[in-house]
């Protein structure tokens, strides 16, 4: 579904990435571990399609086609989706009203009718109950005034009312209570299927307790330096992250 | 330069006293008002613009047909006020029975007496320039009598039809009387699409516990257009303005409040989405002049490439007004390299036991807000439009009527739709 090659990314002329490989099929939990400044938010940005990153050597290669050409918003329509680690507030425009010009426009790239307000509403309130969101909040300003775990909270609603092919958590569970971390958990495994992916980036091992890992990667300074099942991430808990500079 | 043979002639043909009077007393204010032209049009090149364009100041008072003017008119208006190149057409107006509206030469002893204490007794003729050649040249001067405790649900709209090479005053005196509730929106037509001016200057008399929304709403393409409000307020009165300013060769915007007793509110609301090449300044001023008064303002701008804003807000408080709450704010989007804004906060505080605050910011459209939206699938073009109506939502949420502000809502939509080009 999804494929890096050798890919070289930078910004302002700082190289972060450099030379990642990774290759995800569907129905996989990809977890991406690695200390601070290691690449992984860019990584998770550049596959979004974020502009201030230049990629400056290698590919991405999404369900066939290759990515670099395309702006956000076509690589939102092709079935990617970030969870934010820092969720934009937006002034004057409700979470509500967004969602169903996101909807609409994904729908209309991929040949299907725009819902009408009864069938959206319809939608949003099954994908309301998956994350225990209220639709006060959602008629609110876009993560205006919201907590932290309803910043978050909000990100996987977003995911659940777009369906998307792959999806990237960055850092999701950053700043999030145990309790919050569940909800936010039991979200992300009910949409899990055989058809979609998910990218977990994190920092601690926490989070793949409840969102377990088909694979686990390091990547450090800018490069996947090792990858194994969930048991890496739990020596990496245990003995840390120089544990794998010293190997090498 | 200005031609002062040409000023001197229309004070000498002028028959009305009063009339004469007020253009004897602006004549001599050619000079001070001028002295203040290089500091209050610092950013807006306006008397150069308007002496290369024309070659005289003198009015015009050609009207063509009636009929050709009711038809600007939309079929929506319940209540409307048709005036051509400065003259009130009375025939093609529709007038609620409760206001009197009647030119100042045509008024009874009573009206005339009433109107005599305030007009050309607040405006700013002895400080704006534009404002004194208003008071010289203007032939009519239009007054509005609400009486007291009238409450009249809707607006009357006011339509300034510009339709003249020569430059054409528009001049206007309201009395609001005590207790009464009435809402105006003012609109500027231009017949051509360029280089037509128009100066217009209101006078605003509002007597204890009255109620004024007055709208006004500016496109006019490759015009030039002056308007100067005047603001007198007694005590327990409430003025909220909201204008909205689209195109224009070259638009400024004087809006002046004195809030003259205790516990006046003025509120002051403004948004502007300016393109191709237009330059919009608004410059504001409110005067504290007695105590437990508030005011409230609140400008905010989209600027296009090559286009020009202006914003200058000053706040008096003077001595005796002791807690006083006065709020400024003016807040900017440029989208393009090319595009400019010069903003200014002007407050002069003499009393101590105040609440003032003010601040301005020019900004480009948020790039991670951007991002952001455009990761959830919607294009640059459509998140670009959700960010800039987001804008100016907090302007158009102050307009209490539901219906008005609707209609103001979808105006700055369809602008907003030409603005934002990929």
């Amino acid at each position: 579904m999804l494929e890096i090659k050798n890919l070289h990314a930078s910004i302002d002329d700082t190289k972060i990435l450099k030379g990642l490989n990774l290759s995800v099929s569907a129905g996989e939990v990809h977890a991406i571990m690695g200390p601070n400044g290691s690449g992984k938010s860019t990584l998770a940005s550049v596959i979004a399609g974020r502009e201030d990153y230049d990629v400056t050597d290698g590919e991405i290669n999404f369900g066939g086609s290759e990515l670099s050409d395309l702006g956000p918003d076509e690589r939102a329509r092709e079935g990617i989706f970030l969870a934010f680690q820092y969720p934009v507030e937006i002034p004057g425009v409700s979470t509500t009203n967004f969602m169903k010009t996101a909807v609409n426009q994904v729908r209309e790239a991929n040949g299907e009718k725009p819902l009408d307000a009864v069938q959206f509403l319809k939608l949003m309130k099954e994908k309301m109950k998956l994350v225990n969101i209220k639709q006060e909040l959602l008629s609110r300003s876009i993560n205006e005034g919201f907590s932290g775990g309803e910043k978050k909270r909000n990100e996987i609603f977003q995911m659940a009312m777009l369906e998307p092919k792959l999806a990237i958590l960055d850092e999701t569970d950053s700043g999030l209570d145990i309790d919050a971390l569940k909800i936010v958990s039991n979200g992300v495994n009910a949409l899990k299927s055989n058809e979609n992916a998910t990218v977990v980036v994190t920092h601690y091992q926490r989070l793949l307790d409840y969102i377990v890992p088909d694979f686990v990667h390091v990547l450090m300074d800018g490069k996947i330096v090792k990858s194994g099942d969930k048991n890496l991430a739990l020596e990496l808990e245990e003995k840390g992250y120089d544990w794998i500079k010293v190997k090498n | 330069m200005i031609d002062a043979s040409e000023l001197k002639d229309s004070v000498e043909n002028e028959n009305d006293l009063v009339t004469k009077e007020i253009k004897t007393k602006s004549l001599k204010n050619i000079a001070p008002s001028f002295k203040n032209y290089r500091e209050e049009y610092k950013y807006t090149p306006f008397i150069r613009r308007i002496e290369k364009k024309f070659s005289s100041f003198n009015p015009s008072s050609d009207i063509k047909n009636h009929e050709e003017y009711r038809e600007l008119i939309p079929d929506s208006e319940k209540y409307y006020i048709v005036i051509v190149n400065g003259s009130f057409l009375k025939q093609i107006s529709s007038l609620p029975v409760e206001i009197e509206i009647n030119n100042y030469k045509g008024l009874t002893k009573e009206n005339r007496e009433i109107f005599n204490s305030t007009y050309s007794k607040t405006d700013d003729s002895n400080f704006d320039i534009f404002s004194t050649i208003n008071s010289i040249q203007h032939q009519n001067c239009l007054t509005f009598r609400i009486n007291k405790s009238t409450v009249l649900d809707g607006k009357i709209s006011i339509y300034n039809i510009v339709d003249s090479k020569n430059p054409v005053y528009f001049r206007k005196c309201f009395h609001i009387g005590k207790n009464s509730k009435v809402s105006f929106s003012e609109k500027f037509i231009y017949t051509s699409h360029e280089s037509y001016f128009s100066n217009s200057v209101t006078e605003i008399f509002m007597d204890e516990n009255s109620n004024l929304n007055y709208f006004t709403d500016q496109n006019i393409n490759k015009n030039y257009h002056y308007n100067s409000i005047n603001v007198f307020q007694k005590k327990d009165s409430i003025s909220n303005f909201h204008t909205y300013s689209f195109s224009g060769a070259i638009i400024r915007n004087n809006l002046n409040i004195k809030l003259t007793e205790k516990n006046c509110y003025a509120n002051m609301y403004g948004f502007y989405a300016i393109k191709n090449s237009s330059h919009i300044d608004n410059h504001t001023s409110v005067d504290h002049i007695d105590e437990s008064s508030i005011s409230n303002e609140h400008y905010k701008g989209i600027v296009d490439k090559d286009s020009n804003g202006v914003f200058n807000g000053k706040i008096y408080v003077r001595q005796k007004a002791q807690k006083t709450n006065a709020f400024q704010a003016n807040n900017n989007i440029l989208l393009s390299d090319s595009a400019k804004v010069n903003t200014k906060p002007q407050l002069e505080i003499w009393a101590d036991d105040v609440k003032c605050s003010h601040g301005c910011t020019v900004g480009q459209l948020d790039e991670d807000a951007l991002f952001y939206l455009m990761s959830r699938g919607i294009s640059r073009k459509d998140a670009t439009s959700l960010l800039l109506s987001a804008f100016s939502t907090d302007i158009t949420d102050k307009i209490e009527d539901e219906d008005i502000r609707e209609n103001y809502e979808l105006m700055i939509l369809r602008e907003l739709e030409e603005l934002n080009h990929e």
